[in-house]
């Protein structure tokens, strides 16, 4: 009997490791036809929004049926999954016809993508603003159609300004550490900046630091990752928190979701790095928040950089799906639809056509006005996916009080030309 | 009597293959599908080359394996994962023995009790972890707030990004949705000693101590086996607590071999499915070796005892 046990146990054992194991890589099956052109095609999109998302998407298949007669299997998949998802679906063969992602790169390197020449219409090509085309080319080829765009700006909370004696928002650092020692000196748990540099998206948090202090990840084609002005930088942003004290706690544990936009939604911090979701969230849930909007203050004296982000809408060479993919571009890039979608989520334009629609809005002028000249991180080389990623997972020890932030840039520097 | 049947039934004449298959069938795709399958995709993957996009790009060999074994942050992982299936095995079967004898007592609302014993471990453990996420909240927390309320502590604690509160923090959530089963089991355990055998021990003037330790314990010896081998299995390959609690720190500082897989996977600069595949090997390894021992050192003293 006690020989049973420990079999039964073993095979408990492994068929429970190899269950969970399992969950990580199952997938449904794709029903694309194989012969001719096809008969549906398969539509992976992020969730943004609880709300707007599937509502958008719905509308949209159907128009996109009845105009192409052809399938359209529409999936919206959250963004803690997405990556993931994705991934499993490549791996296990059941790549999709069109993917929404926050990068392209690697999968264009991995010769997976049509290029523009193949799926988009020219004019529509042409009324995509140049910025993001360029972002979105990779080898010299565009494949990573942008969906959609935010730009961050510098949020702060009026109330708190006027509590502290502020009169108006920083423009330089100098002012910017004076400013939130002041309103952390308030009290009664306020703070003066609310800083995310957390796995969730540090990566935002740091670029639009180091673009306003003269930095970049990459110049003229080289890294430039430990460069002087961003390691300047991130010694600013440890500092913040570590010498001057007027972060809330643990900014390198602390995500922007649920850290540091929950802060200042609450009325709790006196600044943050925001974008167009925020404002909406302030203007419609909490109300009870008075704030301002201004450009990023510099750390260089130069002009305030716009930091922005675009997501892709990429697509997979699959047999006999170029006229149907080719149609969904055609569609969503009417202004009709991604003018619905853009506004519905509370983001920015991407075509030229979107921005002169949005112009007149006193929301979003505030971005709009530097949405050409917008600066990206540097999305059409595929080793910085990877780059990405170590800073989102490692930043956070880097700016922790035994953290080295110098070390932690000339090893990222290292791996990013390892890479090459 | 189990082998007379067995006879008796074999003389009635055998059943022929296809009709055997047929019985069997069912349980054999399940086999094939949900435990065979997965585990040869999971070997077979761990011999490939991944791109970051998911796609295959080759063989690898033993590559996976030794880059694996030889990564830098895999000795804090293992200490970790060791910390955090000990502590919670160990804390839970302790409850859990004492949580049981006060279960299988008469005494009023003994249903309701039962009852809400049973709550943590009946809600999902990603709400369960969602919650504890708020109680440990540093600005908002339950905890937090009761601590300071009390004076108990001058200023909060961030429970949950402060490592030298992590794992703690983290092992006893572990506990709280890992005692109601094993407590169960225990009650199970307990209403299987016949009541004679307690009626004797009192009659030769056994100490309620000496009764629980020479009667109760040995007695409930099979049911402790089992739930130490469940809890084992059960809390290693735990996923939700720790990826939900662990979720806004950075690096790799408290986490387990499961969650180390998954981050190698989906979530780290390596974003290798190859090399997430050769740690999901070397964990199904690591668990069979743990039972396997544990096991074989229960039978060895229960056979010097006998």
């Amino acid at each position: 009997m006690k020989k049973s046990v420990r079999w039964g146990a073993i095979v408990a054992a492994a068929a429970i490791t190899s269950m969970t194991l399992a969950s990580c890589g199952a997938s449904g099956g794709s029903t694309t036809a194989k012969s001719g052109d096809v008969k549906s095609i398969k539509v992976v999109i992020a969730e943004y929004s609880k709300d707007h998302t599937k509502t958008f998407w719905d509308a949209f298949s159907k128009t996109y049926e009845k105009q192409t007669g052809v399938k359209l299997n529409l999936q919206i998949i959250n963004w803690n999954d997405l990556d993931q998802q994705s991934s499993t679906m490549i791996q296990t063969g059941n790549v999709p016809d069109i993917l929404n992602e926050n990068a392209y790169a690697s999968y264009a390197a991995d010769g997976l993508l049509y290029s523009a020449d193949e799926v988009l219409p020219a004019a529509t090509k042409a009324d995509i603003i140049p910025a993001f085309v360029k972002s979105g080319t990779y080898n010299g080829k565009f494949y990573g159609m942008p969906d959609l765009s935010s730009a961050r700006a510098l949020f702060y909370n009026t109330d708190l300004f006027s509590a502290a004696g502020i009169s108006k928002a920083p423009t330089t650092w100098d002012e910017f550490t004076a400013d939130a020692k002041k309103v952390t000196a308030i009290g009664n748990g306020a703070v003066g900046y609310a800083q995310p540099l957390g796995p969730e998206e540090a990566q935002a948090e740091f670029a639009i630091w180091l673009f306003n202090n003269g930095g970049d990840f990459k110049k003229n084609g080289k890294w430039t990752i430990n460069s002087k002005q961003n390691v300047a930088t991130l010694q600013y942003l440890k500092d913040l928190s570590v010498k001057d004290k007027v972060t809330q706690n643990n900014p390198g544990g602390t995500n922007r979701t649920d850290g540091a936009f929950s802060l200042f939604e609450q009325g709790k911090a006196g600044m943050v790095v925001g974008f167009s979701p925020l404002q909406g969230a302030l203007d419609t849930q909490y109300t009870g928040v008075k704030y301002a909007i201004a450009p990023m203050p510099t750390g260089d004296n130069a002009a305030p950089q716009t930091y922005g982000v675009t997501d892709y809408l990429m697509s997979f060479k699959k047999k006999g799906n170029q006229d149907a993919v080719k149609a969904f571009y055609k569609l969503y890039y009417s202004p009709s639809q991604i003018n619905t979608w853009i506004k519905a989520e509370g983001f920015l334009p991407v075509t030229t056509s979107g921005l002169a629609k949005f112009k007149d809005d006193p929301k979003l002028k505030v971005y709009l006005d530097t949405l050409p000249n917008i600066h990206l991180t540097p999305t059409d080389d595929p080793e910085w996916d990877k780059i990405k990623l170590t800073i989102q997972q490692n930043i956070g020890l880097a700016v922790a009080p035994n953290g080295d932030p110098k070390k932690f840039l000339d090893d990222l520097q290292a791996q990013a030309e390892a890479g090459k | 009597m189990g082998g007379r049947s067995r006879r008796q039934r074999r003389a009635r004449g055998t059943a022929s293959v296809a009709e055997a298959l047929l019985w069997l069938g069912p349980a054999l795709v399940l086999i094939v599908g949900i435990v065979l399958y997965p585990a040869i995709t999971l070997v077979a993957t761990s011999f490939g080359t991944y791109s970051i996009t998911g796609l295959r790009k080759g063989d690898a060999g033993i590559s996976n394996y030794t880059n694996f074994l030889t990564s830098p942050d895999l000795p804090r992982v293992i200490g970790n994962t060791g910390v955090w299936v000990g502590a919670v095995v160990v804390l839970t079967v302790l409850i859990g023995l004492a949580l049981a004898q006060f279960l299988s007592k008469e005494f009023v609302g003994r249903r309701f009790v039962r009852w809400a014993v049973i709550v943590p471990w009946a809600s999902a453990l990603v709400i369960s972890s969602q919650l504890f996420k708020l109680i440990y909240d540093y600005y908002h927390g339950v905890l937090n707030q009761l601590l300071l309320s009390l004076h108990i502590i001058q200023k909060p604690i961030d429970w949950l990004g402060d490592n030298h509160f992590t794992m703690a923090s983290m092992i006893a959530v572990g506990v709280f949705v890992s005692v109601p089963f094993t407590a169960y089991l225990l009650v199970a355990g307990l209403n299987a000693i016949p009541a004679d055998v307690y009626e004797a021990a009192r009659i030769d003037g056994g100490s309620p101590w000496q009764i629980y330790r020479r009667i109760t314990l040995p007695l409930l010896r099979p049911a402790i086996l089992i739930g130490v081998v469940l809890n084992l299995i059960y809390v290693f390959n735990s996923f939700p607590v720790i990826w939900i609690l662990n979720g806004s720190n950075p690096g790799f500082g408290n986490d387990t071999l499961i969650t180390y897989m998954y981050k190698l996977a989906f979530r780290s600069a390596q974003h290798d499915v190859g090399l997430s595949a050769a740690a999901g090997v070397f964990n199904v390894l690591i668990i069979l070796i743990a039972v396997g021992v544990y096991l074989r050192l229960v039978n060895w003293r229960e056979g010097k005892e006998a």
